[in-house]
């Protein structure tokens, strides 16, 4: 069999390696899209948080500024970004605002189930008050239903303000639900009173599109 | 054919054979800059993946709904798209070095890095100091349409990101025109003092050359010279 000239050879090799280029971009574009898709999605809206602060709430409440409450998965990674966000904006308005961050307890949780670093991290917040939110029922009353989810009462018990505040998915950096809270703690208004949350659910339902890997094990006992 | 004349041609065909090789010595010194960095880069990629996935594993080990947990999106991200990222670079780097493709598609693969290494750590501000480290790195080419191709796949990431999910760039989902031109400024800032150096290099290389050559054909004519002498000398002692 004849072999085809070595110049013909290589011009083919040439012509394999820029189709090889180009599907490599397309491949790592596709991932990027991917990536992005995650991280831009915010969680699904459920209930409005009432716009009155509930009297079933056990959480004290501010009456000469406004109460914030950022409620927290303990092991949400994405939440580290919110809290962050958190000691940013309370470096700014500490005293402007009472700030609570409420960890999810969710009901037969082990003994180490608040045992993170993002218990510590926002232990770590001046100005922040940090909660157990025993079986999620503060979670429930204010309609909170994502890790990172943010609700801000005036001093007379008024809904401010209730979203998030990054602007992705555990994703630090500017947001406009940030925004919107530096605005009504500075001017008293806001163009809009909402934000997309993005975090972990505060539920226990497994979605559809998450792999089951694993749950706790059921252990009732102590709590952090 | 005069003395003269003949000298004179002697002269230009020595200049010219100097000429060609200054052009032999730069370009084999170029193509070494281009292995070497091509073969450093290789190995950065493969460092960067497996740190990536480092990162992933420590920083976002899981995502949890509840009770429930799932691996995290971050580990098949660092895992897949890292894989993806460094694939080409490195097959390129082993199969093709020295070659523009190679050094081109090491380039838009760095800076992939530098994106990927900001998402995977929750877009940490001190991890954008990757994307400038990297434009520093890719000057090691002394090739400065390297640096043209980093920056370019910087502005691409931005532009689509600026259209597609201005969030993710500003924070903001409006934001001012110019903040496009804040984030590009500190990059032509960046690479406009590589490039300078990338041609200050070049030149070195090309002055290095030239020298080399002249050093060499000094030296080759005196062993031409002294081989003469030599040859005089059995002739006079009637070795033949």
């Amino acid at each position: 069999m004849k072999r085809a000239p070595a110049s013909d050879r290589s011009s083919l090799a040439s012509r394999l390696v820029w189709i090889a280029a180009a599907a490599w971009l397309a491949a790592v574009a596709g991932g990027f899209a991917i990536l992005w898709k995650y991280k831009s999605t915010p969680a699904a809206e459920g209930a409005l948080a009432p716009e009155q602060w509930p009297a079933a709430s056990a959480v004290t409440r501010g009456t000469s500024r406004p109460t914030l409450l950022l409620f927290a998965h303990p092991r949400c990674t994405c939440t580290r970004a919110s809290l962050a966000e958190l000691a940013r904006m309370m470096a700014r308005f500490h005293d402007r605002v009472d700030a609570r961050v409420l960890f999810w307890m969710p009901p037969g949780a082990p003994p180490d189930w608040n045992a993170t670093d993002l218990w510590t991290s926002a232990e770590r917040i001046p100005g922040v008050t940090v909660l157990r939110d025993e079986g999620g029922r503060e979670a429930s009353t204010f309609a909170v239903a994502t890790s990172g989810g943010v609700v801000l009462y005036d001093g007379r018990g008024r809904l401010l303000f209730r979203g998030g505040i990054t602007a992705a998915r555990g994703h630090e950096g500017d947001s406009f639900g940030q925004e919107r809270i530096a605005s009504l703690l500075t001017t008293g208004a806001a163009d809009r009173a909402d934000a997309p949350v993005f975090g972990c659910a505060l539920e226990d339902e497994p979605p559809a599109r998450m792999a089951r890997a694993g749950t706790f094990t059921s252990n009732r006992g102590g709590e952090r | 054919m005069s003395v003269a004349r003949k000298a004179l041609e002697m002269t230009q065909a020595a200049t010219e054979a100097i000429v060609q090789r200054a052009e032999t010595r730069y370009e084999a010194h170029r193509q070494e800059t281009f292995r070497s960095a091509d073969r450093m880069f290789a190995a950065l990629m493969i460092g960067q993946w497996i740190f990536a996935i480092f990162i992933a594993l420590t920083v976002s080990p899981y995502g949890w709904q509840g009770k429930v947990k799932a691996v995290h999106m971050h580990v098949w991200i660092a895992v897949f798209l890292g894989a993806a990222i460094t694939s080409l670079p490195v097959a390129l780097a082993w199969f093709r070095p020295g070659e523009p493709l190679t050094r081109h598609a090491v380039a838009v693969g760095q800076m992939l890095w530098s994106a990927l290494l900001i998402h995977l750590t929750g877009g940490r501000i001190e991890t954008h100091f990757h994307v400038f480290g990297s434009l520093a790195l890719l000057a090691f080419y002394r090739d400065w349409p390297v640096l043209i191709t980093g920056t370019v796949v910087v502005a691409t990431d931005h532009l689509l990101r600026g259209i597609l999910w201005p969030e993710s760039v500003y924070g903001i989902p409006n934001p001012e025109w110019w903040r496009f031109l804040e984030h590009a400024f500190w990059v032509v800032f960046c690479i406009s003092f590589l490039i300078l150096s990338c041609r200050r290099s070049q030149k070195d290389m090309r002055v290095m050359a030239e020298r080399g050559a002249e050093l060499e054909a000094l030296s080759e004519n005196q062993w031409r010279n002294s081989s003469v002498l030599e040859r005089a000398a059995a002739d006079t002692r009637g070795d033949r």
